[in-house]
């Protein structure tokens, strides 16, 4: 496809987001867009799929993850406003999927998993120099422990709701069990998303750091 | 930081504002219109995972075939599938008459309803049916099996609704127990290791002294269970500083759970 044709695809959204004191080239722009999309419907997907796994019972009924790991892959490919944007999408996913309204009240409010998500996005965000230098692994060790965080966080809200604190090795295992999954799982996952991130011509990948 | 992120940053924040500021009417009317939207995606992803798991059972009697005669292999293998084929269609005859019979001779209105997701969160015991609004199912509905008590409908979307597992700890269920004049709430666990939970029989007195066997029913105080329904069977017992507590093992197996009912009303 000509260079030229795809810019006057994206021109009128780049042209938007300019006037909003986005600083991005038109190019830069619809090319991150579209692995941004791409980003977008993995994640979708990755949430309904993660509702028909079943929990290991060998790892006390931990539940296996896929979207925090899609999000922080995100956070270190793409740039902040996108990564925002990503971390809203899912964590909002997460939020309307699991919210419990029981009586008059709700367990864990609506935006706490997008809060909860942007945090952690922008803290991968923030490690992005490390990534540049393809220091992958410092990432796939942080999505373990960031997925553990999520449901660390969880754990603590629903226990302040509920009035008493209780960790046993059940409750450790279950936070900590899925971020330990999310590891192993988090190279191949960064490396398919790498590839596609590649095959999209993402402007913002370590090797055409002059986009940025 | 640059513009483009301080505005990201601000965005996000008035957005995060906006959905905080949700009442538990607000946020039960998002879950369901999401729920509305994605309950394509979930059917589909349930009738997947069932022909993924009848195609991984199918291999394993391939498996136990070949360890035949070689003679009879061809042969063995033709008789063995439809007979497996059948006795899936006997399954599923004698499960929806039980059902059937059951929704008859049952003295409540009936919905019935099939599970579509289960334990799909870390922290919440809950599972989607394949009923919802326009089925007439409403908030606080008890959900119900042949056997006893399911849990009770949380969210309801147009086609989909979010039960409350009685094995959540936020589920609670005023119970008395059979032969005795206890009464009690039972709950389920925080976080439990097991497929099968436990449940928790709260604000007995500690006089109950119960040993293993005695059956545990609702009672019908807090108007959202109708009394009489079998919740489960007291393990154990043990008194603590202000009660009794005993441990209830759930009638319903609610980790195979297909088919469930509805309770709208009585007939």
């Amino acid at each position: 496809m000509p260079k030229c044709f795809k810019r006057d695809r994206f021109v009128c959204i780049s042209g938007f987001c300019n006037c909003f004191g986005f600083r991005i080239s038109d190019f830069e722009f619809s090319t991150a867009m579209i692995f941004f999309v791409i980003l977008l419907i993995l994640t979708f997907i990755a949430q309904i799929v993660e509702i028909f796994i079943p929990p290991l019972e060998w790892m006390y009924n931990a539940h296996i993850y896929i979207v925090p790991i899609i999000v922080f892959y995100g956070a270190m490919s793409l740039p902040f406003p996108l990564v925002m944007i990503l971390a809203f999408f899912a964590g909002f996913m997460l939020d309307a999927l699991t919210a419990q309204v029981i009586g008059g009240r709700v367990e864990i409010s609506l935006g706490w998993s997008i809060l909860l998500y942007a945090v952690l996005a922008a803290i991968m965000h923030g490690l992005r120099p490390l990534f540049i230098r393809g220091r992958w692994e410092v990432h796939c060790i942080m999505s373990g422990l960031c997925t553990s965080a999520i449901l660390l966080s969880q754990y603590l809200m629903i226990s302040f709701r509920r009035g008493s604190l209780v960790f046993t090795r059940e409750a450790w295992w279950q936070i900590g069990g899925p971020g330990v999954i999310a590891m192993i799982m988090a190279p191949l996952l960064f490396w398919v998303l790498h590839t596609l991130s590649q095959a999209t011509r993402n402007p913002y990948l370590p090797d055409e750091e002059a986009y940025e | 930081m640059n513009r483009s992120s301080i505005i990201a940053l601000v965005i996000l924040g008035l957005i995060l504002a906006y959905f905080l500021s949700f009442g538990a009417e607000g946020t039960r009317k998002l879950q369901a219109g999401f729920y509305k939207v994605v309950s394509p995606f979930l059917s589909t992803g349930s009738g997947l995972k069932k022909q993924i798991t009848s195609v991984s059972s199918g291999l394993q009697t391939l498996e136990e075939l070949e360890r035949d005669n070689t003679s009879l292999k061809v042969e063995n293998r033709a008789l063995k599938a439809t007979n497996q084929a059948l006795r899936d269609v006997e399954n599923e005859v004698n499960r929806l008459r039980r059902a059937l019979a059951y929704r008859e001779r049952s003295v409540f209105r009936l919905v019935p309803a099939e599970i579509i997701t289960r334990d799909s969160s870390t922290w919440w015991r809950t599972a989607t049916i394949n009923r919802g609004k326009t089925d007439g199912i409403e908030p606080d509905q008890p959900v119900v099996t042949d056997i006893g008590l399911v849990g009770k409908t949380t969210t309801v979307a147009e086609n989909i609704s979010i039960v409350l597992l009685i094995s959540d700890e936020n589920c609670k269920v005023a119970c008395s127990v059979e032969g005795t004049r206890e009464q009690g709430i039972v709950s389920g666990e925080r976080v439990t290791g097991s497929v099968t939970p436990m449940l928790d029989l709260n604000f007995l007195s500690k006089q109950a002294n119960l040993g293993p066997g005695p059956k545990v029913y609702t009672s019908g105080v807090g108007g959202v269970f109708p009394s009489g329904l079998l919740v489960g069977v007291v393990q154990s017992f043990r008194v603590r500083e202000l009660d009794g507590q005993a441990r209830v093992t759930p009638a319903v197996d609610l980790s195979r759970l297909e088919d469930v009912f509805v309770v709208t009303g009585r007939k």
